[in-house]
């Protein structure tokens, strides 16, 4: 009886798409206005699939207020109304892509999720990111 | 091959378990407690996985599913109050989990009889920010 529940998520945020391993020129033609010196913004959505049985009791494969907070906690307070390349660590060095990002949220997520919902708790099977309507990036576990 | 159909419904809804405490469910359910319930309009995408008719081009008669939904789910469920009126709601909880596997059992087998098509998946958005997806418990 294994169901996936998905939970969407938003926050808005800045960021630049700019390689320090790259010239000025070839930023430019690679990622074009998105490397923009003053930044620019998006509202992320964020989609959290989550893998397991239904609780006999509870009807629920997660406890939803757990995974709420767990959200809060690891990236929606972290990043809302953050200059991401500037105010969170990993994006010092790595460009925040939407590929990026959504690895950044999936590592952070999976080093605490164990600690929330046990061993024997569900699975974060898929950790999607839509930087608009458009662009969207997605990591799952491929089981 | 994949191909989705889309239908809606609305409906009301209690979440709460007998099996708790009246502060459990309330830690459980948050507002969704309401021992005089809420609604929702349920949006329910139904996946079939199948290789199109050589002859047709389609993987079933689109036609025939759009009746299926109707007859085994729509009429089931739309605008009733999913804790009284439909079952196994009285027995469990009608969250939208329990939701999307009901809906795949309700119609699993019919879908199964028609050429080489069979159901891949139910998924069932309870608002835009919520949604549950049943493949017959893979």
């Amino acid at each position: 009886m294994r169901v996936r529940l998905t939970k969407r998520y938003t926050f808005p945020a800045s960021h630049r798409l700019h390689s320090p391993a790259l010239s000025d020129a070839e930023n430019r033609a690679l990622y074009g206005k998105c490397d923009n010196p003053h930044g620019h913004g998006h509202n992320y959505e964020v989609e959290l699939t989550v893998r397991g049985p239904v609780d006999a009791v509870t009807g629920r494969v997660v406890d939803l207020f757990a995974l709420d907070q767990l959200a809060e906690d690891q990236f929606l307070a972290p990043f809302r109304y953050r200059d991401l390349n500037a105010e969170v660590d990993a994006f010092r060095k790595a460009v925040p892509t939407t590929e990026n990002l959504a690895a950044e949220v999936d590592r952070r997520l999976r080093s605490v999720w164990r600690g929330v919902f046990g061993a024997d708790g569900p699975d974060l099977e898929k950790v999607r990111i839509h930087e608009t309507d458009r662009n969207i990036c997605e990591l799952s576990d491929y089981e | 091959m994949i191909i989705s159909k889309k239908v809606e419904f609305s409906a009301s809804h209690i979440c709460r378990s007998p099996q708790l405490s009246a502060a459990e469910n309330e830690r459980v359910y948050g507002a969704a407690a309401n021992p005089l319930g809420h609604g929702h309009n349920y949006v329910v995408e139904v996946a079939i996985e199948g290789r199109p008719d050589p002859v047709t081009g389609m993987i079933l008669d689109l036609k025939r599913l759009k009746d299926i939904l109707e007859e085994k789910v729509l009429n089931v469920y739309d605008h009733r109050l999913l804790n009284r009126e439909v079952a196994p709601f009285d027995r469990i909880v009608p969250t939208v989990e329990n939701i999307a596997i009901d809906i795949w059992d309700r119609i699993e087998s019919i879908i199964d009889l028609t050429g080489s098509a069979r159901l891949y998946s139910v998924r069932v958005h309870e608002t835009s920010d919520l949604c549950a997806e049943y493949r017959g418990g893979k």
